[in-house]
């Protein structure tokens, strides 16, 4: 048998189909697998313990919630009108006097004064009881004019008082936030720096390290100074180079706040 | 060893020691050459089959096996194994014919021999490179977690010099080492499923040869 009985009629289809599968292989790797080549450079995460946040969240909105008085809620009760029966009280009709019987003889003059009398009396009596009235009514109106403006006193009373707390409210509210903002930022300076502290060995839990430090607007330290030493220098050292590291701090994009960052005293410990 | 961010491909197999690239290459040749023989086996095993099916039905329907031996010694390198081992039959059985006081045992023995004979050149034909694809399947794996071993142990030794360490200094040197064990496996895995597939198929194959040839031969003994 000679050797061309055996040669393989498919060598070079073969060969470009495994050369095509391995280009394949690689394409998936190379596009279809993509590894993240680099780290995001933009975004940073500044990590938050619960501790850190309730610390901010303590010491900020205590000033925030104002006890707001409650407002003036409490009705005044309207005076009762007076009540009409009891002071107006319809005149007294006199009653008719029984004529003593006089003597015949000047019975009829008798008669005739006596009802002249009468007559008067009773005039002048439904007078009085006019005037009586009319006085009760001068009354009743006076009461209810000064019902009123009692009424319209107290309601600018209260508005006062309203306006009033609304507006503290408003100033206490604008204090707690700027209180927050700069807590906040406190807080995350302080985790900052302690992100790039490089944790020398063997330093006890309760090492207590507290610093002045000297702020430019911007963020960059101008001076650091160790205010209480922990005892173990090296990690004074490492807080100190933790805190050059760290430049720039992150303040507050409000500009007016950086008088609050100026001078910063920061404790650290290795313990937090 | 720097510790390096880049996790891109390239920049893995790149980055990587001088060993794991040894490692790495050799995969890559032998992964080449298995699917390079994966496919040139598809192909051959295939034909063989196909070969045969044509050439045993042309046997049987062939009254005439000299019309038969003519056509097929025509068509040479097409005739396939089946083929061939008829071809290498009857010369035997024609040139023993000729020869005077020959026992007619004696004939069909020979002519036995000439086609076993054929048949197992068939044979080696049809399963040469099997056993390269079997090394592969089994060997590739070993290889590449070699190579992994070697670079996770470089990567440690750099993690060494690192005063803090954290998961973004092994990492990359861990994903590159893993990259052999990848292409291992990516090199062991069809190796085995072809292996396994065409070692059945060759097996059909050789049963069928052979049962061929019994017949054929009770078909010679009739005629002598």
């Amino acid at each position: 048998m000679s050797a061309a009985v055996y040669a393989e009629p498919y060598k070079l289809p073969a060969g470009a189909m495994a050369l095509a599968v391995h280009a394949m292989f690689f394409m998936l790797l190379y596009f279809g697998v993509n590894w993240r080549a680099d780290p995001p450079q933009g975004m940073e995460a500044t990590l938050w313990t619960p501790e850190m946040m309730s610390a901010t969240a303590k010491a900020a909105p205590q000033v925030a919630p104002v006890r707001v008085e409650p407002p003036l809620v409490e009705q005044v009760e309207p005076p009762k009108p007076p009540e009409p029966s009891k002071l107006v009280e319809p005149p007294k009709l006199a009653e008719p006097v029984q004529p003593v019987v006089p003597p015949k003889a000047d019975i009829e003059l008798a008669e005739k004064k006596k009802k002249k009398e009468l007559a008067e009396k009773e005039r002048q009596k439904a007078k009085l009881a006019e005037i009586k009235k009319q006085m009760e009514r001068k009354k009743i109106i006076e009461a209810e004019k000064a019902r009123q403006s009692a009424q319209a006193e107290r309601e600018r009373v209260r508005a006062e008082q309203a306006a009033q707390a609304e507006q503290e409210r408003a100033r206490a509210a604008q204090a707690a936030a700027i209180g927050k903002v700069v807590d906040e930022h406190k807080a995350r300076i302080v985790a900052r720096i302690r992100s790039k502290i490089v944790m020398p060995p063997d330093v006890p839990d309760n090492a207590r390290a507290e610093f002045d430090v000297t702020l430019l607007p911007g963020g960059s330290v101008l001076s650091v100074k160790l205010a209480k030493p922990s005892g173990n220098e090296a990690y004074d050292a490492a807080v100190e180079r933790a805190i050059f590291k760290a430049q720039p701090l992150p303040l507050p994009a409000d500009v007016a706040l950086f008088n609050k960052f100026r001078e910063l005293h920061l404790i650290f410990s290795p313990k937090e | 060893m720097n510790v390096t961010q880049d996790l891109s491909f390239i920049h893995l197999i790149g980055s990587a020691s001088v060993l794991v690239q040894l490692v790495m290459g050799l995969l890559l040749l032998v992964s080449l050459m298995s699917w390079w023989y994966i496919f040139l086996k598809m192909f051959a095993v295939r034909l063989a089959v196909k070969l045969s099916e044509e050439f045993e039905e042309s046997f049987w329907n062939n009254s005439d096996l000299i019309k038969l031996y003519h056509s097929t010694t025509a068509a040479s390198g097409e005739a396939g194994s089946m083929g061939r081992i008829f071809v290498a039959g009857f010369a035997e059985f024609v040139k023993l014919k000729k020869k005077q006081g020959m026992d007619n045992n004696a004939v069909m023995e020979g002519t036995r021999r000439a086609m076993r004979a054929t048949y197992q050149r068939e044979m080696d034909n049809l399963e040469s490179h099997l056993s390269f694809l079997a090394t592969v399947g089994s060997v590739s794996p070993y290889v590449g977690l070699f190579g992994t071993v070697w670079g996770i142990m470089n990567a440690f030794r750099g993690l060494s010099n690192v005063g803090q360490a954290t998961l973004a200094h092994v990492a990359p040197g861990i994903a590159e080492a893993l990259v052999t064990t990848a292409m291992g496996l990516f090199a062991a895995i069809p190796a085995v499923v072809a292996y396994n597939r065409y070692a059945h198929d060759v097996t059909r194959l050789s049963s069928r040869f052979e049962s061929f040839m019994e017949e054929f031969s009770n078909v010679l003994q009739r005629q002598s």
